[in-house]
């Protein structure tokens, strides 16, 4: 059959040669029009199409004579063509990095430097009786050992409560503690050092678990008692909503502790300038001014004569938000007054760092026949370690995360961390929601599955929709893609054709089963109500045509810094090539807050487009004066002023940036934004007001004999509200489902009594390229009307939602549900065997 | 320390040194050398950050004394490019969008260069298992293992441009 087409905006570049037809089997549908044409997955995630004038879906069949208008992407309105928005850019840094050429402070050395180490505990619980440093303070080259009595302020460090110790006096609570400081001439005579410091210890009985240490006989490890935060949030009635269900699925889960397995450790250098009295570290970090606090508090110094400089630094993941060798660098500087660095092994990364909080959850959820939720109740407990850090603010995150992104007209949510003598449960990439959405999924894939419904359906029939109140109860103000992120991953080719997929490889591999299965979240962007959440950004034009941007945000890996460099470049209409931008420096960039909580595009994305703003007016009034015109007949254009009605009147802004600075007034400006926030407060910083959605699809291999699950391949389809960078969103996809992939089956924090049973990369066991599977990023954009060109974030979203999607889809292929991470062979082996029974 | 004068082709330039005895080559490189480029992430062999190419191998430099590779070629990271212009796999990383934090590109890049000085035209799974020496955690590998698809077309047109080899 001759089916007639007219392509729109960038879609023309489909359109057929020479003709407005195209010939199609009898029968077939829009979509596949649409991909004989040469339309991609991404592309029809966006298509919109008019047969005959009235718009269908995708799955509509065609008949000989149809007329087909098929539309680019459109979010409220015709969207405008952007030059570097939305364009996968080459990242700025990208040829330092790629040549060898970037700095990170872990490759800084200065004449005369030293080497410190840091000697660490020998028990997970202990007190101490007796420190003796005096042999390690006579080996020849050794400059410095500090204790606890060389700390001039607070003995302790935290980014919410500051109980975490710089160095241990009288306790030590875990493994990592830090008890002494050694800076030597070179490492190993700092190593030797370690050795010779004499700690005598009287052990104390070690917390193992949340459990043990909520027993009442349980060793206090806290004068406040081992439960360190609880919350508590509720909607409705939710007994009444269990009673109205005619399905209720229940379940319980547990995860493990998870290193960040950033591959740069943290490190750093620190040098006090005597003459000055300023003291500069250089440290992996994701927010220096933050550490520029921490550090003057252990210190008692002015923060001002502090210099912090965090980027870039080579992966954080969440892991270098807190302290890492900041406080410790900053003492032994000011002991030695020689350049000190200090680098951690491998092993006293994995040892010593905090970690993703292991979690048990307990799922409720009642649903009606059709499939619409009518409750959902949510008990958490999560092992939080000896030491505060941040772990109150990711149980309520964790709390909020784990209804998902669904509509429950009850909810009653319920958790508590607890203190141990584990490794320190802290910041991590998804920040509680990995922990929470592996149980949720999984109880709405049973739910489905209990009620015959598609699994993508029953999610899609409870989607929460811009303007809806929320299951926790505050409304929906931004951009909600829900649905959108499903029916993208239903078009997918992964999920279409996933029986036929299936079929093909259990026929190719017999001994393997093959499975489909998906997931989807919500998470939230900012750091929520009530925390100070904002961005402070300087512009300068500088005469010669360069501009620059300076932003105390920090390179982490995650590639803002480019993003930042294309929104400006979008906003003054100019070249990005004319883009400087300079990061993470507390003495040469204003306080932007920390990488953190997928925030950093979002909020420094309105401060830089506030300061073009601002540049932009003064630009207009200078050029009044330049180029003696009223300045409302002034027009800002493509890098310059220009008269309205006179073409010969224009200026271009290096040519008023020159001027300004003759008249000693350079062309510079200030940007700021502070994060919109929700229309309720529940405290301690919930709930939030954007939020990134996600829908991820795995295809899995189960090997019957090994038990050995394979994913071979995965699909991301997330919505961040507008892409900045494509490479970006893609690139934070992928690492984002291989991570998520190491959650499910291979990463696994071993403890046992305390002590870190998997302390290098040979027991704990991160992806290689060989185990990644082949990932489809879906981006899928629901332009939200507060962001910068319409972006929220993305950072975290795409490693959540894929462990439970893997689960899924093991489920999908061998039947079977494996509750504790992660999922490995002698699990599925195990469950192979109860299923058989 | 017992102390060894070793001689050796370091990115092309003769190179003379006194190490002690038991200095692996990354730390010769970094500390001595002052060739950051070359990382460390494990300092065991585990992680692959450390990867340079020592007579055209690539090896892990953490798991190498520098006293062995007397005598022999040393290729690093800084070594790649010529003239100021970049190493046909170089310009493929940035082009792909392969680096996010960067920290394992260099040593990436090296075990990219192994594999295709041997093996030209290699499949997706070979690429996978050519870089399976170097873990990175930020970009789930599929933007490294379509670089590295990249260059090889990139150095295949350019070998095939005129130049007969």
């Amino acid at each position: 059959m001759e089916i007639g087409v007219k392509l729109y905006g960038e879609f023309k570049k489909y359109a057929p040669k020479d003709d407005d037809r195209i010939s199609l089997d009898n029968g077939g549908t829009v979509a596949q029009a649409l991909r004989s044409l040469g339309l991609n997955d991404r592309d029809l995630s966006y298509a919109m199409v008019l047969v005959n004038n009235i718009r269908v879906k995708f799955d509509r069949h065609l008949q000989d004579g149809d007329r087909m208008d098929i539309f680019q992407p459109i979010g409220g309105g015709a969207e405008k063509l952007y030059r570097y928005v939305g364009k996968p850019v080459p990242r700025i840094d990208a040829r330092d990095k790629v040549t060898g050429r970037t700095k990170y402070s872990t490759d800084l050395s200065f004449p005369g430097m030293l080497w410190a180490k840091v000697k660490r505990s020998e028990y997970p619980h202990a007190n101490i009786l007796k420190l003796d440093v005096e042999k390690a303070r006579k080996l020849p080259g050794v400059e410095a050992v500090l204790t606890a009595d060389d700390i001039p302020g607070h003995n302790g460090f935290g980014i919410i409560t500051p109980n975490w110790p710089v160095l241990c006096r009288d306790r030590v609570m875990y493994m990592g503690d830090a008890i002494a400081l050694v800076a030597a001439v070179d490492e190993e005579t700092a190593e030797r050092a370690c050795e010779l410091i004499e700690v005598e210890y009287e052990e104390l009985p070690v917390v193992t678990s949340p459990e043990e240490a909520m027993r009442e006989d349980a060793p206090q490890l806290h004068e406040k008692g081992n439960i360190m935060h609880t919350m508590e949030l509720r909607k409705g009635d939710v007994e009444k909503g269990l009673e109205e269900a005619d399905v209720i699925t229940e379940g319980e889960y547990s995860t493990q502790f998870m290193d960040h397995a950033f591959i740069e450790p943290p490190g750093g250098v620190g040098i006090y300038d005597e003459e000055e009295g300023i003291l500069t570290i250089w440290c992996g970090s994701q927010y220096a001014f933050r550490d520029q606090l921490q550090i003057a508090r252990a210190m008692n110094w002015d923060p001002r004569k502090i210099r912090v400089i965090g980027s870039p630094t080579g992966g954080a993941f969440g892991g270098k938000d807190e302290i890492t060798v900041q406080i410790h660098l900053a003492l032994l500087a000011y002991h030695t007054k020689k350049p000190v660095k200090l680098w951690w092994t491998r092993e006293e990364t994995l040892i010593v760092n905090s970690k993703r909080h292991p979690m048990k959850t307990k799922f409720k959820i009642g649903a009606t026949k059709d499939g619409r939720f009518t409750a959902i109740d949510v008990d958490v407990t999560a092992d939080t370690g000896p030491h505060d850090t941040i772990g109150a603010p990711i149980l309520n995150l964790a709390l909020e995360s784990s209804p998902g992104p669904y509509q429950y007209p009850h909810s009653h949510f319920k958790g508590r961390s607890v203190y141990t003598n584990n490794a320190i449960g802290g910041e991590f990439r998804g920040f509680g929601a990995p922990q929470v959405v592996w149980g949720v999924e999984q109880e709405i894939a049973k739910l489905a599955g209990k009620l015959g419904i598609d699994p993508i359906e029953i999610r899609k029939r409870n989607a929460l929709k811009l303007g809806d109140i929320s299951s926790l109860g505050h409304t929906m103000q931004t951009s909600v893609g829900v649905t959108e992120t499903l029916e993208a991953a239903e078009n997918s080719d992964l999920w279409r054709n996933r029986e036929k997929i299936i079929r093909e490889l259990n026929k190719k591999h017999p001994g393997k089963l093959h499975g489909v299965g998906m997931a989807s979240e919500w998470h939230a962007v900012g750091l929520g109500v009530g925390i100070p959440d904002f961005a402070n950004i300087d512009l300068e034009i500088h005469p010669d045509g360069k501009i620059v941007l300076k932003t105390g945000a920090i390179e982490i890996g995650q590639g803002n810094i480019t993003a930042y460099a294309q929104m400006l470049a979008e906003a003054l209409e100019i070249d990005m090539e004319r883009i400087e931008v300079a990061h993470g420096d507390t003495f040469k960039t204003p306080d932007s807050g920390s990488v953190t909580a997928s925030r950093s595009v979002l909020v420094n994305g309105n401060a830089i487009i506030d300061g073009a703003d601002k540049i932009k007016k003064r630009a207009i009034l200078e050029a009044a004066t330049i180029l003696v015109e009223d300045p409302n007949n002034l027009v800002y254009e493509e890098g310059a002023v220009r008269s309205k009605s006179d073409a010969e009147k224009i200026v271009s802004i290096e040519n008023i940036a020159e001027v300004c600075c003759r008249r000693n007034k350079p062309l510079q400006d200030v940007g700021a934004n502070i994060m919109a926030i929700s229309d309720k407060d529940f405290g301690d910083g919930l709930p939030h007001n954007y939020y990134t959605f996600i829908t991820q699809v795995a295809l899995v291999g189960v090997d019957l004999k090994t038990g050995q699950v394979d994913v071979l391949r995965a699909v991301s389809a997330p919505e961040m509200g507008k892409a900045i960078n494509i490479h970006g969103v893609e690139g934070q996809c992928e690492g984002g489902v291989v991570m998520g992939q190491g959650y499910a089956l291979y990463e696994d924090l071993k403890m046992e009594k305390g002590q870190v049973l998997t302390s290098n990369f040979t027991t704990y066991i991160i992806p290689t390229a060989v185990d990644a599977p082949d990932i489809e990023t879906i981006i899928v954009e629901v332009p939200e009307k507060t962001g910068p060109y319409g972006a929220k974030g993305v950072g975290e979203a795409p490693t959540v939602p894929i462990t439970p999607a893997i689960m899924n889809a093991v489920n999908n292929a061998a039947g079977i549900r494996i509750n504790d991470l992660p999922i490995t062979p002698e699990k599925v082996i195990n469950a192979l065997k109860a299923e058989k029974r | 320390m017992k102390t060894v004068n070793i001689e050796f082709t370091l990115n092309g330039a003769k190179t003379k040194v006194t190490v002690p005895a038991n200095m692996t080559l990354v730390h010769l490189l970094r500390k001595e050398l002052g060739l950051t480029g070359t990382k460390i992430g494990c300092d065991k062999g585990e992680c692959g950050a450390c990867a340079v190419l020592i007579n055209g191998k690539s090896m892990n430099s953490c798991l190498v004394l520098a006293a062995q590779v007397d005598g022999k070629e040393v290729t690093t990271i800084e070594g790649l490019e010529n003239e100021g212009k970049l190493h046909p796999i170089q310009e493929a990383f940035i082009e792909e969008g392969a680096i996010q934090c960067g920290y394992c590109t260099p040593g990436m890049v090296i075990s990219a260069k192994f594999l295709l000085d041997r093996n030209p035209d290699p499949t997706d799974d070979e690429i996978k298992t050519g870089i399976s020496g170097n873990l990175c955690r930020c970009t789930g590998y599929t933007k490294i293992v379509n670089a590295v698809r990249a260059a090889a077309q990139k150095l295949k047109n350019a070998g095939g441009g005129g130049e007969t080899r």
